[in-house]
C-alpha cells in the first residue's frame, strides 16, 4: 500500500492550534474517527495513547507518527497535522513537535502495518519533504508535496 | 659543537617530517606507525640519508622507556566502566591467548626454518603480544566508534599482554641458552611473580601517584610533569624488584585517571603528546636500526608466518579464549583481525640479540618483517572491516570544543561550545525556548566576537558560538540539538538504532500486544523487556547489541550502570518484501 492512498486533502490538518501531546492526539483520533465512520473517537484515543506509553513515537527533529491497531477497523487510515507551534512529545531528541501523522490499521494487519510504518519513517526522515510540508499553506497543498514524494519515490 | 647542532637539527627534521606525514597517511587511510617506520628506514643506513644506527642497548633502552609511556598514556584512557565489559575477556586473551598465539606461530616456524622447536617458540613468543602503540592509535585516531565490548577487550587486551609475551621471551631465551633444564613449577612462580608484583606495585603507586597530586599545591604544568615522573617511577620499581614494569605501568595509569585528581586536563593532554611523542620516537629508531637488505632473505619465510601468525594462530586464540563469555561471532572475527603486531615484537627481537642467542639477526629481521605485514595488512583494513561486520555505532559526540572543569568536587560538569551551522538544529530559535537536557545551561553566546548581554533573550544564528556548561552524559541530547546534524547522520542513526525508542521497563505483553507479535514462550508476556534482553544476551549487553523479535530487532540504545533503560525498536524489512515493492511500483 502506497502512502497516498492512506491519506486524503479532509485529514489533514494545517496549522492547527494545539498545545499538548493529548490535545494534539485528540485532534487525530477525531479526524480518523470523522473519516471512518465506524470507530470512536475516545476508542481511537485510548490505542494511540496506550501505544505511547511504551514510548514515544516522536522519530525526531520534529516529526511523530503515532499508531495503533484497532479492533474493527477495515483498513489502514493516517491523518496528519501541521501545527503552528511544536509541542512537547517526549521524543529521545527532546525536540517539540510540530507534524504528526496517525495511523491506524486494522487488528489482522501485522506485517502489513510495520511495513507502513517503514515506509512513514523513511518519508519523514527526508529533511526536503519535512520542509516542504512546513512551508505549506493549506491542507491541499501538504497533500500535494506528499502526492508529488510519492511520485518521485515510484521514478526512483 | 657541530655535531651537536647537526644533531638537532636532525632531530628536529625528522619529528616535523614525521607529523607532516601524518597529514598524508590520514588522507589515504595508511596506518600512521607504519609511516614513521618507513620513514626511519629511509633515513636509515641504506636509505638516501644513510644514518648508520645499530646501537641494540640504546635502542633497547629508548624503546622501553617509550613503551612505558605509552603504556601509562593507554592506561589514563581506560575508563573503569569499560571493565566491566572488557575485562575479564581482556585478561583470557592476554594470558592464555598468548601461549595460544606464540606456540601455534612456533611450531609452525621450527617446521618451516628446521630449527629446534624452543628456538621456534622463541620466535613465536617475539610476535605473540598484540601492540598497545598500535591498537591504541588505530583504535583512537581513525574516529572509530566501535561497540563497547569489542573495544574494550581489545584496549584491556594489548594494555596487559605485554608482560606476557616479554616473559616467554626471556624465559625461552634462558631455556636456550640452558640456564633452565625444563619447564617447570621455577617458571611458573616467576610468572606468578612477575604479574604479582607489577600489579601491586601498579595498584599501590597508582594510589599513591593520585594522593600525591592531590595533596602537593603546585605550579599546574608540573602536574603533568609529576604524573608522568611517577609513571616512569612505578614502571621502575617494579621492574627493579622483579616485576612487570609495563603491567605496572598500565595499572597505575588506570588508577589515577579514574580516580578524582587534581589538573586532570592538563595530565591527559600533556601525556597524549608525550605518548605521541613516544610513538613517532619509537618506530622512527626502530625503522633506523633495522637494515632492510638484510629483510630480503626472510622476506618470504617471514610472509609465511606472518600468514600462519594473522589466519590460524591469533584466530584460534581468541575463539578458544573467548568461549566462557560467547561474542558474536562478527566480533569474534573483528577482534581476531585486529591481533596488530607493532613496537613490541621488533623491541622484544632485541632482546636474543643482546643476550647472544644463536641467530638472533635472523630472528629480530623475521620479527621486524612480520609487524611490517601486520601494520599494513590488518592497520590498513580496520576501520572498513569494522564498517563490513557492523560492529560500528553511531557517533557519541561532535562537540566542537569540550573543556572539563578542574574544580574540586566538579569532576563531572564540562564546558562544550559549538559553532552554530546552517544545518544546526536550533538556528533561529529563541534561545529560551530551546529545550535543553536537564544538566545543561546555555552560559553565553559570542556572536562577531563579542560575547552577547542576556543570551537567554537572543535569537541564535548561524555562525554563532554557543558555550554550555553540562556533563558528558548530556552530549549526544547536545549535539543534535547544536551539532552541523546532517540528514545522513540522522538516517544513520534511524538505519542502526531503529525507528521508534522505548523504555526498558515495558511489558513484553504490551510490546506485542501494539504489534500483533507472537510471544516467544509462556509466560513472557508480564516480562520487562530490559530484563528479557538480558536474559536473551550471553553476555554483558552493550550499546547496539541487539535480538530479532517477530518482525522487530531489539536493539539495546541507552545503559546505565550495566543496565538497560531505552530499547530501539526497528522494522526489519525482509529484503525480498522490499523487491516486491520495488516491482509493484514499477507496475
Amino acid at each position: 500500500m502506497d502512502i497516498i492512498d492512506l491519506i486524503s486533502p479532509d485529514r489533514i490538518k494545517c496549522d492547527a492550534d494545539v498545545t499538548s501531546k493529548k490535545r494534539a492526539l485528540e485532534l487525530l483520533s477525531e479526524m480518523l474517527a470523522a473519516s471512518t465512520e465506524t470507530l470512536p473517537a475516545s476508542a481511537l484515543f485510548n490505542k494511540l495513547t496506550g501505544r505511547e506509553r511504551l514510548g514515544s513515537t516522536g522519530l525526531g527533529h520534529g516529526v511523530a507518527l503515532p499508531h495503533a491497531r484497532i479492533e474493527g477497523s477495515d483498513k489502514a487510515v493516517g491523518a496528519l497535522i501541521k501545527l503552528e507551534e511544536g509541542i512537547d512529545f517526549d521524543s529521545f531528541d527532546k525536540h517539540p513537535v510540530d507534524l504528526l501523522f496517525a495511523l491506524v490499521v486494522p487488528e489482522h494487519f501485522t506485517d502489513e502495518h510495520l511495513k507502513i510504518l517503514a515506509d512513514l519513517a523513511e518519508m519523514f526522515s527526508n529533511e526536503q519533504l519535512c520542509e516542504s510540508l512546513r512551508q505549506a499553506n493549506t491542507p491541499e497543498d501538504m497533500y500535494k508535496e506528499l502526492l508529488h514524494w510519492q511520485k518521485q519515490l515510484k521514478i526512483a | 659543537m657541530e655535531l651537536t647542532n647537526q644533531f638537532i637539527f636532525g632531530v628536529g627534521l625528522l619529528l616535523t617530517v614525521s607529523i607532516l606525514a601524518s597529514v598524508v597517511s590520514s588522507r589515504i587511510g595508511a596506518p600512521l606507525l607504519l609511516v614513521f617506520l618507513v620513514i626511519g628506514m629511509l633515513v636509515g643506513e641504506q636509505g638516501p640519508v644513510g644514518i648508520h644506527f645499530d646501537d641494540i642497548q640504546g635502542a633497547h633502552l629508548i624503546g622501553s622507556l617509550a613503551l612505558a609511556i605509552i603504556l601509562f598514556d593507554g592506561g589514563l584512557r581506560t575508563q573503569t566502566s569499560s571493565f566491566r565489559v572488557g575485562l575479564k575477556p581482556a585478561l583470557s586473551l592476554a594470558t592464555v591467548g598468548v601461549v595460544i598465539t606464540a606456540s601455534v606461530t612456533g611450531l609452525f616456524v621450527s617446521w618451516l626454518f628446521n630449527i629446534h622447536w624452543m628456538a621456534g617458540l622463541l620466535i613465536g613468543a617475539i610476535v605473540g603480544s598484540t601492540d598497545a602503540a598500535a591498537v591504541f592509535n588505530l583504535l583512537h585516531s581513525r574516529g572509530l566508534e566501535l561497540k563497547q565490548r569489542v573495544q574494550a577487550t581489545l584496549e584491556i587486551e594489548s594494555g596487559s599482554n605485554d608482560p606476557m609475551a616479554i616473559f616467554l621471551t626471556i624465559a625461552l631465551i634462558d631455556f636456550l641458552l640452558g640456564q633452565y633444564t625444563s619447564f617447570g613449577w621455577g617458571m611458573a612462580i616467576e610468572f606468578a611473580s612477575q604479574m604479582g608484583i607489577g600489579a601491586l606495585i601498579g595498584i599501590i603507586g597508582g594510589r599513591g601517584l593520585t594522593a600525591l597530586i592531590n595533596r602537593l599545591p603546585l605550579t599546574p604544568s608540573l602536574y603533568s610533569l609529576l604524573a608522568l615522573s611517577g609513571g616512569l617511577l612505578i614502571y621502575g620499581i617494579a621492574a627493579v624488584i622483579g616485576g612487570s614494569g609495563f603491567l605496572a605501568a598500565y595499572l597505575a595509569g588506570i588508577i589515577l585517571a579514574n580516580r578524582p585528581h587534581q589538573a586532570a586536563q592538563n595530565i591527559r593532554r600533556f601525556h597524549d603528546g608525550i605518548a605521541w611523542l613516544s610513538q613517532i620516537g619509537m618506530f622512527l629508531m626502530l625503522g633506523l636500526l633495522v637494515t632492510p637488505s638484510e629483510l630480503l632473505p626472510v622476506a618470504g619465510q617471514a610472509m609465511l608466518v606472518a600468514g600462519v601468525l594473522i589466519l590460524v594462530a591469533r584466530p584460534l586464540a581468541v575463539v578458544i579464549c573467548l568461549l566462557p563469555f560467547r561474542f558474536p561471532w562478527r566480533e569474534q572475527v573483528f577482534i581476531s583481525w585486529v591481533g596488530l603486531r607493532g613496537a613490541v615484537p621488533i623491541l622484544l627481537g632485541l632482546f636474543p640479540i643482546l643476550a647472544g642467542v644463536e641467530g638472533a639477526r635472523d630472528y629480530f629481521n623475521i620479527a621486524f618483517f612480520i609487524v611490517l605485514v601486520s601494520l599494513i595488512a590488518q592497520g590498513w583494513t580496520i576501520a572498513p572491516l569494522a564498517r563490513f561486520l557492523r560492529i560500528e555505532v553511531p557517533h557519541v559526540t561532535g562537540a566542537s570544543q569540550r573543556m572539563e572543569l578542574d574544580i574540586p568536587g566538579q569532576h563531572d560538569h564540562e564546558f562544550v561550545g559549538y559553532q552554530l551551522q546552517p544545518r544546526s538544529e536550533v538556528v533561529n530559535w529563541p534561545a529560551n525556548r530551546v529545550p535543553l537536557p536537564k544538566q545543561a545551561r546555555l552560559l553565553t553566546l559570542i556572536r562577531n566576537g563579542e560575547p552577547l548581554d542576556k543570551p537567554h533573550h537572543q535569537t541564535l544564528q548561524v555562525g554563532d558560538y554557543v558555550y554550555l556548561l553540562t556533563t558528558s552524559r548530556e552530549l549526544p541530547a547536545l549535539d543534535r540539538l547544536f551539532g552541523a546534524s546532517a540528514e545522513q547522520e540522522r538516517l544513520e542513526e534511524h538505519r542502526f538504532f531503529g525507528e521508534f525508542v522505548i523504555s526498558a521497563d515495558t511489558p513484553l505483553g504490551d510490546l506485542a500486544d501494539a504489534y500483533g507479535l507472537k510471544l516467544p514462550y509462556k509466560g513472557a508476556a508480564s516480562e520487562l523487556i530490559g530484563p528479557h534482553l538480558y536474559s536473551r544476551f550471553k553476555h554483558q549487553p552493550v550499546v547496539g547489541d541487539r535480538i530479532r523479535f517477530e518482525g522487530f530487532q531489539l536493539v539495546v540504545r541507552e545503559l546505565e550502570a550495566g543496565k538497560i533503560t531505552k530499547v530501539g525498536l526497528k522494522i526489519a524489512r525482509s529484503p525480498n518484501k522490499r523487491a516486491v515493492k520495488k516491482r509493484s511500483n514499477k507496475n
